[in-house]
Order: C-alpha cells, then sequence, then structure tokens
C-alpha cells in the first residue's frame, strides 16, 4: 500500500543556480594562465585579462548569498515533548540530544531556532513540521 | 495496545478487540485540524507573504485530502489486524508508523484547537458534557500515540 513518503531530504525545491560564482571564476583563472604568467610577466605586474574572455557573474546581493531566513518552533501546551524531539529528528536528521536539546528550548523558553536557511529551504523545512502539526514559522533573520 | 515484535521492517503490535475499534473511532476524526490554521510567518515579513501563505494552505489542504485517502484504504484492509487467539495483531512498516503518528497527532491538536486552545493544566475547567467528546479524542490519540512513540525508541536501541 502507498504511503506517504517521510525522506525529508529528497524533495527540497531546487534553488536557482546562476552561472558560475566569481570566486570560482576567478580560480579558474588562476589556474589557466599560471604557467604563462610565471614565464612571461614581470613579478610587479598584474595579470591582463582581455574583456570579454571571462564571463563573470554579477555580485549577487546579500540576501541572495546569505542564508536569510530562519526556521521557528513555538511552544505550545498540546504537543508531547518525546513527539517534538522525535520530529525534529526525522525532519532534519539531527540526533537524539541534539533534537532533545532544541526541544527543551521550545519548552522552556518558548521558541526555539531550529535553522537558518534560504527562502526556498525555510519553507520547506516549515512545511515538514506543519505537516506533524507543530507550530513552526519562518521567519527574515534579522 | 503493546510491542510484540520489531525488525529493521516491520512493527508487530497486539491490541484487544476494544482497543481496535478505540483506535478505528479515533482514526476516522481525521482530520481535526481546522484549515489554514499553519501560518508561514508570526511577524508577517515575508516577501509575497499573501502568495506564499495561499500556497502553503494548498499544500497541506492537498496531503490532507491523501492522507484522508490513504486512510480510509488502510481502515478497510483486512490483512492489516489478524485475529489471533491472544488478541488482534497490527502490523506497520517503519513509514507507515511514522505516517500515523502524523494523523494522530492531527486529531490531537485538532481537538485541542476545538476547546479553545487551552493552556496547560486550565484544560479540566472546560470539560463538560458538550466538550467532553473533544478532551476523549485527545487524550485518546495522545495514548496511541506514545505507544507507537515506545516502539520507535525501541527500534533504536
Amino acid at each position: 500500500m502507498p504511503i506517504v513518503s517521510l525522506n525529508c531530504a529528497a524533495g527540497y525545491p531546487q534553488l536557482r543556480r546562476h552561472s558560475m560564482p566569481l570566486h570560482s571564476a576567478r580560480r579558474a583563472l588562476d589556474n589557466s594562465c599560471l604557467l604563462l604568467y610565471v614565464a612571461t610577466m614581470a613579478e610587479t605586474a598584474t595579470p591582463e585579462v582581455t574583456p570579454g574572455t571571462i564571463q563573470t557573474t554579477e555580485e549577487k546581493p546579500k540576501s541572495d548569498l546569505d542564508p536569510g531566513y530562519v526556521v521557528i518552533c513555538w511552544n505550545d501546551p498540546v504537543n508531547y515533548m518525546d513527539y517534538v524531539t522525535h520530529v525534529f529528528q526525522i525532519v532534519f536528521g539531527w540526533a537524539r540530544k541534539k533534537a532533545e536539546f532544541h526541544m527543551l528550548q521550545v519548552h522552556e523558553q518558548g521558541k526555539s531556532i531550529l535553522k537558518r536557511d534560504s527562502m526556498e529551504k525555510a519553507e520547506h523545512y516549515v512545511h515538514q513540521l506543519q505537516r506533524y502539526s507543530l507550530h513552526a514559522t519562518m521567519e527574515r533573520d534579522e | 495496545m503493546k510491542l510484540i515484535r520489531v525488525t529493521k521492517g516491520n512493527f508487530l503490535f497486539q491490541l484487544g478487540k476494544r482497543e481496535k475499534q478505540l483506535l478505528f473511532q479515533v482514526l476516522r476524526l481525521y482530520p481535526r485540524i481546522p484549515p489554514a490554521t499553519f501560518r508561514l510567518s508570526k511577524i508577517g515579513k515575508l516577501p509575497d507573504a499573501e502568495e506564499n501563505q495561499r500556497l502553503l494552505d494548498e499544500s497541506l489542504a492537498e496531503q490532507r485530502e491523501q492522507n484522508r485517502k490513504i486512510l480510509n484504504t488502510f481502515l478497510a484492509d483486512p490483512r492489516r489486524f489478524t485475529d489471533t487467539e491472544s488478541g488482534i495483531r497490527l502490523s506497520v512498516s517503519p513509514s507507515e508508523l511514522e505516517w500515523l503518528l502524523q494523523i494522530l497527532n492531527d486529531v490531537r491538536v485538532g481537538s485541542w484547537i476545538i476547546l479553545g486552545s487551552p493552556e496547560h493544566g486550565l484544560e479540566f475547567k472546560l470539560l463538560n458534557d458538550k466538550t467532553a467528546p473533544d478532551f476523549w479524542a485527545m487524550e485518546m490519540s495522545g495514548q496511541f500515540q506514545m505507544r507507537f512513540l515506545e516502539a520507535l525508541e525501541k527500534r533504536e536501541v
């Protein structure tokens, strides 16, 4: 009988991938030019890069590069502590000790920040936690 | 209800006839959490907040509908519960057990919401003839939930 798949790692919405990040493009340039540079260039000179030969990406806004969002679980008096611990283990793949730590934080402090991540992944985690009927939300990491 | 045997791919429980009836009664209450209960954000500073909230509501509603269909199949499957001399055996896989936990917790949390989301310790002040069925659903689903969680812990050991 088909039963819902609980493989939480699967099914992430794929993040939009832009062309090669700036630092990778520079590294590629460094590698290919290294021998030529050593052989022909004066030590004080800087290697010339012909305009247009390297496609560098534009600097992405900080909000795209940083995780930017936090996943929060809020306390409620109805979910059992063992259940919350179990859900954290399943959704995040955490060891029991870490899951218990966050469960106790929820219980004692009213909330726990479970993850810092991109908007897409934060949405995914919130959805997973809500499937288990936990009170979870995502907020901007400010 | 008690756990008889746990293997890598299977949990075998034994329960009495009355327990089976109670489990069926509880599971048939699914879904109990009112639609659009969950919010994507508490503070509400997300981009495209309304659209994202709508997508979340749709997704949860779709999942609820799918769960309801699977649950009907689960309850109607004659091989799921087998009669023995000592009682009734219930056989479930680990993923089915996970799924049952979700169903039972929906019933538990939904009943609590229907009761007005009372704070811990204050809920019994609300107990009366009218609210008794919701209390019963909340407590009974919690009992089955704990049995299943204990079974999962035994597998971990």
